[in-house]
């Protein structure tokens, strides 16, 4: 168990006791990173809504990518297990995807489910330069047209297309902070049109598991994707107002709670205002007042995000001496609301 | 009756939400906006804590003094006409439905949106997605006129329905996911028109395109006469893009495809 103010070691007591002032005093604090099991998420929530901050997360601009797109046509989508049991055919859209675990997995197994059980996988690639998202887009654009018969591409991404029409059970793999929100509104509109006559689903490689767990503790805490906020004293979802780095980097927000069990560094942003750090691993040195707390799923039992089933899963851990960082935050609550004089 | 006025008192401690500010006019008249919530944190700050008020015809509304944290300026807006000397944040206009919104200075993401009718003017810069949908919303601008002075960020009119936007510049990925609607700009940066449904580009110059359009030829367009009269009281000196043969290119073809950029024959 390990605490610090100012970066010199303290009692676990007086760095909540100072992490609760320090938040208390903010006007419009935020509450971010938001990188935990299931109950320390939750426990973040509550404490953005007695503070009245806004609620970001690590990973959050690939998620929005992901939901930008969501919202406005909707997803054809499965599971990496599904992938890994069913897929004839694997396409890997941009070079994140061609070098992802989930890829590598897929040259090296055959399908064990379903119509394509036990054929060869056919691996294939939509490749762009790394970070030439234009590239990346219209190469995609260009597919989707050629699959739909109305343009006439290249001859490699006239072959792709020959390929894609053949498949039986085919994924289409993409790395959202790669592909951005019109290339995967453009890859789910793909994905729509071939499984007009086969089944094609596309897949987002969730860089950020924390912002997947957030995100679906968000919808059932209070019916939105996280960026909310909780200043009008009711959760109110705005993403572009309430994006953590806009508002350190705009002087909105006046202080921090960054949440981080995995191990991670703070965001550049941390050191433009006053922070308190929940830490799985830490130094001491890296805010105002750091609190260590168990790392779920190793140090603690918890509830994470599955990457490959795309759900919740309990996970155990091993014990350890720093305390869950729910217990932490709850405590931070309490600190908070005496400093407040509300009803703890 | 002189102008209602609202006078700024100081550069904002948070943003402001403005959005009611118009239905509360409606509603209630100008007496009782003084008390308007607009506060976007705890502290629940009134119209009053942050704007001086005075003057009564809420039919001619000056702001006097913005900033980029004001956000929803003219938002729900139906008549008359609504001035503000200075910056402005997100949404401008926002659901508007019809009169005249004039910013003397930039505005910040989502100009227009949602707004099905009327003239919002930006005499500065406008953010991304001027004219275009933020997270969320059906559709961008829907049937209402945006005029941006100065330069537009990047996905301007980004699934926008209707009306017409017009720019001197605007940056890349113009026109992305258009259901329908015009857009006519000086120049647009790369990829204008990506994932556009229908509706109609006109741009005097443009950045790289994607493949997605082809060229239909060059045509003398009756709707590009009518637009050019549109354009002389808009924005005089893009009207004579609207002149004479355009060559016309349609997609985005990885779509539907019913769309059309145009430009000025070389």
């Amino acid at each position: 168990m390990a605490a610090w103010i100012a970066g010199a070691d303290a009692s676990l007591d007086d760095a909540v006791a100072a992490a609760a002032a320090l938040l208390a005093a903010a006007r419009s604090a935020v509450v971010a990173g938001l990188s935990a099991d299931v109950a320390g998420v939750q426990a973040a929530y509550r404490l953005a809504e007695t503070l009245g901050a806004s609620v970001d997360t690590v990973g959050s601009d690939a998620l929005y990518a992901d939901l930008g797109a969501l919202a406005a046509g909707g997803a054809v989508t499965t599971t990496p297990r599904e992938t890994i049991a069913r897929a004839d055919a694997v396409l890997a859209v941009g070079a994140r995807a061609a070098a992802s675990d989930l890829w590598a997995e897929a040259a090296a197994t055959r399908p064990s489910l379903g119509m394509a059980a036990g054929a060869e996988r056919r691996m294939l690639a939509l490749p762009a330069e790394p970070g030439d998202r234009l590239s990346l887009e219209g190469r995609l654009g260009e597919l989707r047209g050629a699959l739909a018969g109305r343009l006439r591409p290249d001859a490699a991404v006239a072959n792709l297309a020959n390929e894609l029409r053949e498949v039986r059970f085919g994924v289409a793999l993409y790395d959202p902070g790669e592909l951005g929100e019109l290339g995967i509104g453009m890859l789910h509109g793909l994905a729509a049109d071939l499984c007009a006559t086969t089944r094609f689903f596309a897949l987002s490689l969730a860089d950020a598991p924390e912002a997947r767990l957030s995100a679906q503790v968000s919808a059932w805490q209070t019916g939105m994707p996280p960026r909310l906020g909780f200043g009008r004293g009711r959760p109110e979802h705005d993403a572009w107002r309430l994006d953590a780095a806009r508002q350190v980097t705009s002087g909105e927000a006046d202080a921090a709670l960054w949440l981080a069990c995995a191990p991670s560094t703070l965001p550049p942003w941390a050191s433009d205002l006053p922070v308190v750090a929940v830490l799985g691993q830490a130094s001491g040195a890296e805010a105002e007042v750091v609190i260590e707390a168990a790392v779920p799923g190793i140090d603690s039992d918890g509830v994470l995000y599955d990457t490959g089933t795309g759900q919740l899963a309990f996970r155990a851990g091993a014990g350890g001496t720093a305390p869950p960082a729910a217990a932490v935050i709850g405590a931070i609550i309490e600190g908070v609301a005496r400093h407040r004089g509300l009803p703890c | 009756m002189s102008a209602l006025t609202l006078r700024l008192r100081e550069e904002p401690p948070e943003r402001l939400d403005l959005s009611g500010l118009c239905a509360a006019l409606r509603r209630d008249g100008p007496l009782s906006i003084e008390k308007l919530p607009v506060g976007t944190s705890r502290m629940g700050l009134v119209l009053a804590d942050c704007f001086a008020v005075s003057g009564g015809d809420a039919s001619d509304l000056r702001i006097e003094g913005g900033s980029p944290r004001l956000d929803g300026v003219g938002a729900g807006f139906s008549e008359g006409t609504v001035t503000v000397e200075g910056p402005v944040g997100q949404r401008l206009g926002a659901g508007m439905s019809g009169g005249t919104l004039r910013v003397r200075g930039s505005a910040g993401p989502f100009s227009g949106v949602g707004a099905t009718g009327g003239l919002i003017e930006i005499h500065g810069d406008a953010g991304e997605r001027a004219g275009g949908a933020p997270y969320g919303a059906p559709v961008g601008l829907n049937g209402a006129t945006l005029v941006v002075r100065g330069r537009a960020g990047t996905r301007l009119g980004d699934r926008m329905r209707r009306g017409l936007i017009v720019t001197d510049t605007a940056e890349d990925h113009a026109g992305t996911r258009m259901i329908g609607g015009t857009i006519v700009a000086g120049t647009v940066g790369a990829a204008p028109g990506y994932a556009m449904r229908r509706g109609t580009l006109l741009v005097g110059g443009h950045g790289p395109l994607i493949s997605g359009f082809v060229p239909t030829g060059t045509h003398r367009l009756v709707f590009a006469r009518l637009l050019h009269g549109i354009l002389r009281r808009l924005a005089p000196d893009l009207a004579g893009l609207a002149e004479g043969d355009l060559e016309r290119r349609a997609g985005d073809l990885a779509t539907l495809g019913k769309g059309e950029l145009l430009t000025p024959r070389r």
